[in-house]
């Protein structure tokens, strides 16, 4: 039976393709939404889970038990964040983040249950001494 | 011995084979020990000389496929090599595929913090490797070899959408996945000194690995098709044999025999089951010729 063996094939890969579309663009399309962008919809997104970008305002991070203090700011917007669990190991205050949680209610600050690390696209080296002609050694 | 690859062929492709272990090889040695930690990322960095290139492997091969695919469509250029060759480019994407998305998760877990996530690229990513994966599976679905290589092509074209979209959709949407570093729009290169020439020589040497890999896979097929249609001449040839009757019992009322050369496949089988075979055939033979004598 070729012709319903193709169909179940091509049922099967459709189906694996809703799943993909449905499950990741659904939410990726909008995968996270700046400070400034969180702050202004505040009241639209109450406590519902989403993910908030930004950088981490240097001097900010403390270490709490079970966790770490920082704020994060983006677009002229600054939010305090705690977050409970282990960042990973490129956190550091300065680099942008991305958070998955939500904002508590009220006036508070924003609960991260995630730290996410997002890297630019440059790489330079650490030691540039090392390398002859580096136009970032300087 | 072999009817395909001529010897100077199969010469410039093993050369092509030995510059991309040569070329592999090196890039390991300079990524691992020659070139130095980056700010921020330390030696994590290392990754890059491995997962861009395999990336963009990807991209080639599942753009080689669908040119591939285009050309056997257009009725003018109309070959089952295009077909070939568009069944191991796409065979060598999805295996490049895999590899984006784990050396991408082992990349991931220690610079993101995680081993993935529902971003756009990321998403668009395993997209593309279930949509040629399906692919591979319609090649498999049966039918005459025409059909099956244009259901396969027209496939090929659709899922090739994604490539596109996958590359954009660090641009169109807000991804975790950062952007470009080589293939970025705005042309500036991100990255310095003998980190770019190690990522440079990544490059060329996975593109040459797949090229390679490809040529082989290529030939292989082909030589499959020649078997299948070799079978096909050799069992035409024995049928027609039979047809010939068999000389241990003619009798003198058969019509003269039509010539036909015995395929040495035929002869070699004579004495067991396609002996009786041929028996029973000729004693038909016999019967219908002295119905024709009447």
């Amino acid at each position: 039976m070729p012709a319903r063996r193709l169909w179940i094939a091509g049922l099967l890969i459709v189906a694996a393709i809703g799943f993909l579309v449905y499950k990741g663009l659904g939410n990726s399309l909008v995968y996270f939404r700046t400070v400034n962008q969180a702050v202004a919809m505040r009241a639209q997104l109450g406590t519902t889970a989403f993910r908030l970008e930004g950088d981490v305002v240097p001097g900010t991070v403390k270490s709490v038990p079970g966790g770490v203090h920082f704020d994060v700011s983006a677009g002229g917007d600054t939010v305090s964040v705690v977050d409970h669990g282990q960042p990973p190991q490129m956190f550091a205050a300065g680099i942008p983040v991305v958070l998955e949680g939500h904002f508590q209610s009220g006036t508070g600050g924003f609960v991260s249950n995630q730290i996410l690390v997002k890297h630019s696209s440059s790489y330079i080296a650490a030691h540039p001494g090392r390398v002859k002609g580096d136009p970032t050694a300087a | 011995m072999n009817p395909i690859v001529s010897r100077r062929a199969s010469l410039v492709t093993g050369a092509v084979g030995l510059t991309a272990l040569v070329g592999i090889a090196a890039t390991v040695w300079l990524g691992l020990w020659v070139t130095p930690p980056a700010v921020g990322m330390g030696n994590l960095v290392r990754l890059l000389y491995i997962h861009p290139p395999v990336a963009w492997v990807c991209y080639l091969a599942f753009g080689v496929a669908t040119a591939a695919s285009l050309a056997y469509l257009w009725p003018r250029t109309r070959s089952r090599s295009w077909d070939r060759l568009a069944g191991a480019s796409a065979e060598l994407g999805v295996v490049f595929a895999a590899l984006t998305l784990v050396t991408g998760s082992i990349w991931g877990y220690p610079t993101w913090g995680t081993w993935w996530t529902w971003d756009a690229r990321l998403t668009t990513t395993a997209l593309l490797a279930v949509l040629y994966v399906g692919y591979l599976a319609i090649r498999k679905v049966p039918g005459s070899p025409h059909v099956v290589a244009r259901r396969s092509a027209v496939v090929a074209v659709l899922a090739f959408v994604d490539v596109p979209v996958n590359y954009l959709s660090v641009y169109w949407w807000k991804t975790l996945h950062q952007t470009g570093t080589v293939l970025d729009p705005s042309k500036q290169l991100k990255v310095h000194g003998i980190m770019a020439w190690t990522l440079l020589l990544g490059f060329v040497s996975f593109t040459l690995a797949y090229a390679w890999i490809l040529v082989q896979r290529y030939r292989v097929a082909a030589l499959e098709d020649h078997r299948d249609s070799d079978g096909l001449t050799s069992a035409i040839a024995e049928r027609i044999a039979e047809g010939a009757g068999s000389p241990t019992r003619g009798t003198p009322s058969a019509a003269p025999a039509p010539t036909v050369s015995t395929s040495p496949a035929a002869a070699s089988l004579g004495g067991n089951g396609a002996g009786s075979l041929a028996r029973g055939v000729s004693s038909e033979l016999d019967g219908a010729s002295s119905v024709v004598a009447k």
